[in-house]
């Protein structure tokens, strides 16, 4: 039973902190982050890319064009921003050696984002079949819209299979309460993922 | 300051792989910073051959007013290619990823970079994104330079999409290698080895790998763009859907622009070894030197629209951009005057990597003027797009970047391979290159003043004198490429033995054998001050070992 | 009761439930040293800011558009 292995996570042979782990897990930290950045950075381009069109004198939205579902989207938005909390929570547990709690908030974390992803599944289509909206023939309109939160589909959709991951290596052993630093960078990236859906939300459904 | 500190225990530094055995493993599929940053030189200067043989394809076109020699269609071809190579697979690479690699690691006191399988990883994308370049040509190359302005590369035929691959893929690749190389020096220096002693070439490396890291990650975002607007219609650009032509340029000069710095500011870094080393006198303003060039990576990203002049921007725009480009003359001025005062009372040796650097001063003085020129909006309106443009960024890419590549091989080549590159050859191969890349480009200058266009495969017989002129030339600056090459292959057989400190330089690498052992260092020495104070005994301590017999660490076991 | 208004209770209750929980936790966590605390801090906050943002879009404040005829 997965969970239950999990339990026994802070007792294995080599939990010992050496002067190795520590270097390397800097080393790691230090890269991690700035592979955060750089990413930040593509978000930043497409999002300036976005704004530039937008205020390229055509009006928004553009002629024949609904304004997007706020109410919808609100609701999706709360469960991704939840998944965010839940993942610190699982951290914390794990850091406090509470590793049942752990694994909860983590299938908790990884449930709501695929719920995230059926939202914005269920966004799609209805975008598609019922406003004929598409990618490439709604203007810079589909263009943007799609391609931002396409890609940022895709960060959540590679961090929850990230965090699956991570359950699996919990379960087998992998990190122990002292050496986790694959968490850590996993709770991280899913941080990374929310809030550049606070950024994305806001200039898509509220500007 | 942890000097006294005794070296990480069983830290990084003691833990020590040990060196693989297989041919494959070894030179191959390397994770050893020193033979990825020898891939790295060997792949730059083969793509850098192929780049001057579309070169030459260019000046023999531009031998007669009506060309012939190759179509309209294949000239504009050539020159995107050119383009497009010189500056993401010759300088870009070789630059940070082959001697970055080669270098700075062993500068810092450090066994390896930080990730070494990435670095592994970033290496192995480069020539596959290379080849993908080149075979553009098989499905018809992109047209419109190598900054793809739409709507022409819109239009352009298929192989523009590949372009778009290629650079992203090299773009990939140096965002890698720019996350590799921040966390290294900022967390692998030697004990002692703080950020205000680390040699000057760090510091380029260290101002520039995060250009890497994020403006690359910028123009990834534009070429994604351009990618799929050209595959699936995804409309970004084009006017007619509502896209706008302006929003690439701006997309692309905000990589492109920090991107000259990547590729000027480690030409800085090695033109700041090499002059202090030949002076036999410490590096006049450390610290500014240092300083200067984190302004001007800092400055690089402010100032990307100094491009879009006559795009129409509005003018409270295009001001600010103007002023912010010629503040960058301040910190590049500081370099200048502070390597002139390094030589000014020194015991100056006149080897090739000091006439090319010596060189490099001059022409990239020149090729900053005429870029202050340019950052005059009023000038610029009236050049753009003509031969003074080419004229200028030649002598800061091939006066510059160029030069400064050439003095770093022949200071670093006895490090990489245990042997002299000829001296004789190297001053034949200086002057025949300075002599003709000063008769190809300077003519340029008052080609474009006349009004000669860009990007056009005749011209008007009015200028042509001057265009057989730089053709001529040309061909004495390949000449002296040849020799170079020549020089290389002679030497690396033939060339004297260098031994470990040929030059009397005083910097980490130049204390441990040549090349150096798999590990670097028998023992990570402790560093006590600057490296370029000459005529005081060296700043390092624990060194004793690395060039005797003693037997070297012992490697950690094998994973 | 119609969809839309479940929405817009479902959107309010879980913005102010995940802006208390990442508020909260931004308290908690204030004085954890190291470098990644720092950034988890900021993530926090901006999580929290954005349970705002989107308690005040279920409340109808922000994002609250006139019909526009298509």
């Amino acid at each position: 039973m997965a969970v239950a292995s999990i339990t026994q996570g802070g007792h294995d042979s080599h939990g010992e902190i050496d002067q190795l782990y520590i270097e390397t897990r800097e080393l790691r930290l230090q890269g991690f982050l700035l592979f955060l950045v750089s990413d930040c950075v593509l978000f930043s381009s497409f999002i300036f890319a976005y704004l530039y069109l937008r205020n390229s004198g055509q009006g928004w939205p553009p002629a024949g064009i609904n304004r997007l579902d706020v109410a919808f989207a609100a609701v999706n938005s709360v469960v991704l921003f939840g998944s965010g909390a839940t993942m610190h929570y699982a951290l914390e547990n794990w850091k406090h050696g509470n590793f049942m709690k752990f694994a909860w908030m983590l299938i908790f974390t990884i449930v709501l984002g695929v719920g995230f992803l059926c939202g914005q599944g269920y966004e799609y289509t209805n975008l598609i079949f019922h406003d004929h909206v598409s990618w490439w023939g709604s203007g810079i309109f589909g263009a943007s819209f799609f391609t931002l939160t396409g890609m940022h589909g895709f960060h959540v959709f590679v961090g929850v299979c990230y965090l699956t991951v991570l359950l699996l290596q919990s379960a087998g052993g992998v990190y122990t309460k002292d050496k986790y630093f694959g968490l850590t960078a996993g709770t991280l990236y899913w941080h990374f993922v929310d809030v550049i859906w606070v950024v994305l939300f806001s200039i898509f459904y509220l500007l | 300051m942890a000097i006294a500190a005794a070296p990480h225990g069983g830290g990084i530094a003691d833990h020590i792989h040990p060196e693989p055995q297989s041919f494959v493993r070894r030179y191959v599929f390397s994770i050893d910073h020193k033979i990825i940053g020898i891939q790295y030189i060997i792949t730059g200067f083969v793509f850098f051959v192929l780049a001057g043989l579309l070169a030459e394809t260019i000046r023999i076109q531009l031998m007669h007013a009506n060309g012939g020699f190759v179509s309209p269609q294949t000239y504009n071809e050539v020159y995107s290619i050119h383009g497009s190579t010189m500056v993401w697979l010759v300088v870009i690479p070789l630059l940070t990823g082959g001697f970055g690699n080669l270098v700075f690691p062993l500068q810092i006191g450090a066994r390896d970079v930080a990730f070494p399988w990435l670095n592994m990883l970033s290496y192995w994308i480069f020539p596959i994104a290379g080849l993908m370049l080149f075979s553009s040509f098989l499905m018809g190359a992109p047209t419109a330079g190598w900054t793809e302005y739409p709507p022409i590369s819109l239009e352009g035929q298929a192989g523009t999409s590949m372009w778009a691959a290629a650079i992203f893929l090299v773009g990939v690749s140096s965002t890698l290698t720019g996350i590799n190389f921040v966390v290294t020096i900022m967390k692998m220096r030697a004990p002692g080895m703080t950020f205000t002693r680390m040699p000057l070439f760090c510091w380029g490396q260290f101002a520039t790998a995060p250009l890497l890291m994020i403006a690359t990650t910028a123009l990834a975002a534009a070429l994604a763009a351009l990618f799929m607007e050209r595959q699936f219609g995804v409309p970004f650009f084009d006017p007619t859907k509502g896209g706008s032509p302006v929003l690439w340029q701006h997309m692309f000069w905000f990589y492109s622009h920090p991107a000259v710095y990547i590729m000027i500011l480690p030409a800085f870094g090695i033109v700041s070894e090499v002059l202090p080393t030949f002076s036999r006198k410490p590096i006049f303003g450390y610290k500014l030197i240092a300083f200067s060039s984190m302004a001007i990576a800092l400055a690089g990203f402010m100032v990307w629209a100094h491009h879009m002049f006559t795009s129409g921007l509005a003018p409270y725009l295009q001001l600010p951009f103007m002023v912010i480009t010629f503040v960058i003359a301040v910190p590049t001025g500081i370099k200048i005057f502070s390597w002139t005062a390094t030589l000014w009372g020194g015991k100056i040796h006149y080897t090739t990597a000091m006439l090319f650097a010596m060189g490099f001063l001059v022409l990239f003085t020149l090729g900053g003027i005429t870029g202050i020129f340019l950052a005059a909006i009023p000038f610029d309106l009236h050049l753009h797009g003509t031969y003074f443009v080419v004229a200028h960024f030649h002598y800061v890419l091939v006066g510059g970047s160029l030069m400064g590549i050439f003095s770093g091989m022949y200071y670093w080549f006895p490090k990489m391979s245990g042997r002299l590159l000829s001296e004789k050859l190297g001053k034949w191969h200086f002057w025949l290159f300075f002599i003709g890349f000063n008769g190809t480009f300077l003519p340029m200058h008052w080609l474009g003043l006349e009004g000669m266009p860009r990007w056009v495969s005749t011209y008007d017989p009015q200028f042509q004198f001057w265009n057989q002129f730089a053709s001529i030339s040309s061909f004495v600056m390949t000449a002296g490429i040849l020799l170079f090459f020549a020089n290389i292959l002679y030497s690396i057989r033939f060339g004297k033995v260098a031994g470990a400190n040929p030059w009397g330089a005083r910097t980490l690498e130049w204390q441990i054998p040549s090349p150096p052992h798999y590990y670097n260092f028998k023992h990570i020495p402790t560093v006590y001050g600057l490296p370029y104070d000459f005529s005081q005994p060296l700043p390092y301590r624990g060194l004793e070992d690395e060039l005797n017999d003693t037997p070297p660490p012992v490697a950690a076991g094998a994973h | 009761m119609n969809l839309v208004t479940i929405e817009h209770i479902v959107a309010v209750a879980g913005g102010i439930v995940v802006a208390v929980v990442a508020f909260y936790a931004l308290y908690k966590d204030w004085k954890t040293p190291g470098v990644e605390n720092n950034v988890f801090r900021l993530m926090l906050l901006l999580l929290g800011v954005g349970a705002v943002i989107a308690l005040l879009a279920g409340l109808g404040i922000l994002g609250n558009f006139p019909a526009k005829a298509a």
